[in-house]
């Protein structure tokens, strides 16, 4: 790598390296059984160079002739994709610990183990068709520069996913649970599962109109996808943010602080600088309902004149391999700020309404102007404070701007969920269509 | 490299083998409004393995050559312990060997073409709607993707299949005020560059739709009878019925598989829903699939009855249902599941006229904008449509997302049309996204469909 970026220095006016070898394994169980084990061993290096303003990119998965990689990236110059920033000069990082030797113990056979004790519990108290998932995943990642950078970092995590599904629906309640270190899920977290799907298994008729929402983890990526577009730089720039000219106002319900947290190294995944090695430091997108910042890569950054807020990664809506993407604004560690509300509590404050696990067709609808309108999947029934059965062919729908206007009170507890760490959060009076 | 790949595989202490290499390139550039903010061309590639062994059958994937015995092994351990921790082992349906190569014939090669004249195609293409005051952005994009794939197996199979993907597609978001509104537009095939030309008619009618969603009523939530045009009722044969016909998702679903039995009555006599990857200049076509098996017709439902289903070796096997060939994998990154090919409901004989004077009052409601499922029920949007009283296409509505029951909705289908379309792009994400999932439909008629609104 360090032979590739010299000889790269030599013939632009800056370069930049990306590494990074994931290794993962796998185990899936479906109606309760072992059903597939799947290993990979990945590894790919990524290079960006600026020349006259201009942006080159190339990327490959085997090193084995540098002056062709190099060749590729500088054809791709004549493009002409502008580029008027600088690599950082990035030189000292907080340590973060992001790997914990003991990872080393999670294998194939404790995962399996693990699996079938969490398939045992969910068999012998509900009548779900139960599938569970475990997996771990390592890599290093490593981002150097002809300005000097030179940063890297080791990242270890294993987890749980399981859904207890509701016989003949498809839908079904699903959890996460994710640790740098090696764990089991406790007894207690799998009976509260085993409670809540049994109290909810009764479906139940509703007839639709303004109701309750109670917007659980699972179903969260709904209303985050749409307040990332709204907060991203890039959206900023191409003027189609709705929240663009609302820095320092109230946007949402005071209820609500939407930060992203890079830095916190007690859960997986932490990291000190972004895919374009600049440091990251925890930030706040809303504050107690009101728009504080927008969220910034290098190049939207020049690009809005500002500096970039360490948010480039090379991510997309879609996961995909990360050395094939280019960086753009994204939050790598976006989360809610926990209220005082306990589960319980929050249900019992719902006279009428609908507990949304899960969602299907968040990426359906007008993202950039924030509308959703998704499918329950599954949405369980609350009447007088109590979960009573679950509701079919219903659909939730709004605009998250408003939405959020409506939070009457947030869960004191974060979790684990695709798209960061989340609280429960429940809104009074959204739409709700069926049948 | 075939004779490369069977060294590897000699070295598998195992009852079966597979090993798949290839080569990805791709081209890529992408316009954010008038600003190109990615070209390049590019290529990657890396290998997969899959080993039965002791009654269980796993896969690992890897890029360096290196670690190849690595990955062998690790894949013979997994295959072990899966098989010491199942009741059934697992074995795969017998297959034809085949030893072929296959090299699609193109019109116009997009190989042999210049980065520079196909970046100055998008940029004519994204001038259309850029043109005009209320267009705040345009993100198009052109793509194309040559795997490259080489694949052979210890019992004897020997396969090379190109396949090449071209694309052009992307979004058009219209602004007024604070209101933002956008459409999808896609082109491409299977078969060549050619399907890239011509294309400025559907940019400025696309364009359109996007400027008079600025004034489109918002639609109130509720149940209605609905006609979909060809690509929403394609999306519907795709994400409500198709995902329930590939037998790895049914097969984690117990009760579901009991309702979906060959031979069971589920749709009404109307409706026949077939899958054809073998149709050569669309989309979807390829010829042999990532385990070796040669793609074949399936009929999935006829006349409402469940014909057929879409399978792996191992999932034939278990179900004791033929072989189809659709056990596909994104690339090199992935072991390949079961995915449809070209799925769609066949045509019948009535025309749109008279398709709108059954709906009499309801909405006409057109092309798709993304679908999910969960078990038996979906979800899918819709880009914009119209409300129809008696028979007659009214005002223009947006915010428009359906949700609906399976079982439900093939019986509520009660008037098939005779404009039979296939889809040009594809983009379907089971896991690994597949960018030739292929779907096609002709008008349709629903009754009482739930619809969210905003």
């Amino acid at each position: 790598m360090e032979k590739l970026l010299e000889m790269a220095g030599k013939v632009c006016d800056q370069a930049e390296i990306y590494f990074c070898d994931p290794t993962a394994s796998e185990v899936m169980f479906q109606k309760g059984e072992l059903h597939d084990i799947e290993s990979q061993f990945q590894s790919g290096i990524a290079l960006r160079i600026i020349k006259d303003g201009k942006l080159g990119f190339s990327y490959t998965k085997n090193l084995i002739n540098r002056e062709e990689f190099l060749q590729n990236a500088l054809n791709s110059l004549t493009g002409g994709v502008q580029a008027l920033y600088d690599f950082p000069h990035t030189s000292s990082l907080p340590s973060l610990k992001t790997y914990n030797e003991h990872l080393g113990k999670v294998t194939s056979s404790s995962m399996v183990e693990n699996c079938q004790r969490i398939a045992d519990v969910f068999r012998k108290n509900t009548d779900a068709e139960i599938e569970v998932v475990a997996y771990k995943e390592i890599q290093n990642v490593r981002i150097t520069n002809t300005r000097g950078t030179d940063v890297q970092s080791k990242i270890g995590s294993n987890g749980y996913w399981f859904s207890l599904v509701y016989p003949g629906g498809g839908a079904g309640i699903s959890r996460v649970y994710e640790e740098k270190i090696p764990f089991s899920v406790s007894h207690n977290i799998l009976d509260n599962l085993v409670k809540m799907y049994n109290a909810s298994s009764k479906v139940c008729a509703i007839s639709g109109g303004k109701m309750k929402v109670l917007f659980m983890p699972g179903s969260m990526y709904t209303l985050l996808w749409r307040l990332h577009s709204g907060a991203s730089a890039k959206s900023v720039y191409e003027d189609i943010s709705p929240i663009k000219n609302d820095i320092g106002k109230q946007i949402v319900s005071e209820n609500i602080t939407f930060y992203d947290a890079p830095l916190n190294d007690e859960v997986p995944g932490a990291r000190s600088f972004d895919d374009e090695g600049v440091p990251t430091k925890k930030m706040n997108i809303i504050e107690k309902g009101i728009l504080k910042n927008f969220f910034y890569d290098l190049n939207y950054a020049q690009k809005l004149g500002v500096k970039s807020t360490g948010h480039g990664y090379r991510s997309s809506m879609w996961g995909g391999d990360s050395i094939t993407i280019k960086p753009s604004p994204d939050l790598g560690h976006p989360r809610i700020e926990p209220g005082e509300k306990s589960f319980e509590e929050l249900v019992a404050m719902m006279d009428k309404g609908i507990i949304l696990d899960g969602v299907m067709g968040a990426h359906s609808g007008n993202i950039p102007n924030g509308d959703y309108s998704v499918g329950v999947s599954p949405g369980l029934y609350v009447e007088k404070g109590e979960i009573v059965g679950r509701v079919k062919d219903v659909m939730v729908a709004g605009n998250v701007y408003d939405t959020l206007k409506k939070v009457i009170a947030v869960e004191n507890k974060l979790h684990t969920c695709w798209g960061g760490k989340m609280p429960a959060i429940l809104c009074d009076g959204i739409s709700v269509s069926s049948k | 490299m075939l004779s490369k790949l069977k060294m590897i595989l000699q070295k598998a202490d195992a009852d079966y083998a597979d090993i798949r290499y290839e080569i990805k390139k791709e081209t890529f550039i992408t316009l954010d409004g008038k600003e190109l903010s990615n070209i390049g061309s590019t290529s990657t590639d890396g290998y997969v393995v899959r080993v039965l062994k002791n009654g269980g059958f796993t896969s690992v994937s890897f890029t360096k050559e290196d670690d190849a015995e690595k990955a062998l092994k690790t894949a013979q351990e997994n295959a072990v312990l899966l098989g010491n921790n199942i009741d059934k082992p697992i074995t795969l349906a017998k297959v034809p060997i085949i030893k072929d190569t296959f090299i699609p014939t193109l019109k116009e090669d997009p190989r042999g073409i210049s980065i520079e004249e196909k970046l100055q195609l998008l940029r004519h293409y994204n001038d259309i709607p850029l043109a005009h005051d209320k267009i705040a952005i345009t993100n198009m994009r052109y793509f194309e993707v040559t795997r490259e794939k080489y694949f052979t197996s210890s019992e004897g199979a020997e396969i090379h299949e190109n396949l090449i993907t071209t694309g052009i597609g992307g979004g058009i978001t219209s602004k007024e005020g604070n209101l933002v509104q956008n459409v999808r537009i896609g082109a491409g095939g299977s078969d060549g560059f050619y399907t890239l030309r011509d294309l400025d008619d559907i940019f400025e009618k696309r364009t359109k739709i996007v400027i008079d969603l600025l004034n489109a009523e918002p639609l109130k939530a509720g149940a209605y009878d609905c006609i979909l045009n060809q690509g929403l009722a394609g999306v519907f044969a795709h994400e409500a019925f198709g995902h329930f016909s590939e037998a790895d998702i049914v097969e984690s679903l117990p009760a579901m598989r009991k309702k979906m039995q060959i031979g069971d009555k589920l749709g009404s006599d109307v409706l026949s829903i077939i899958d054809n990857a073998t149709m050569s200049n669309q989309l979807g076509f390829y010829k042999y699939d990532d385990e070796g098996v040669a793609v074949r017709e399936v009929k999935l439902l006829t006349n409402g009855v469940l014909t057929g289903r879409l399978h792996s070796r191992r999932t034939a096997q278990e179900f004791g249902e033929p072989i189809s060939g659709h056990c596909v994998a994104e690339d090199y990154r992935y072991a390949p599941i079961i995915r449809m090919g070209t799925i769609y409901i066949e045509p019948r004989e009535k025309t749109l006229e008279q398709l709108m004077a059954e709906l009499g009052d309801g909405l006409y409601i057109v092309d798709p904008k993304g679908g999910q499922t969960s078990g038996e029920n979906f979800t899918f949007g819709a880009q914009y449509g119209y409300i129809v009283k008696n028979g007659k296409k009214e005002r223009m509505i947006r915010d428009i997302n359906m949700s609906g029951n399976l079982y439900q909705t093939l019986q509520d289908i009660t008037a098939v049309g005779n404009d039979l379309k296939l889809s040009k792009t594809g983009g379907c994400g089971k896991g690994q996204t597949n960018i030739r999932s292929c779907h096609g439909a002709p008008h349709i008629l629903v009754k009482n469909v739930v619809l969210g609104g905003i």
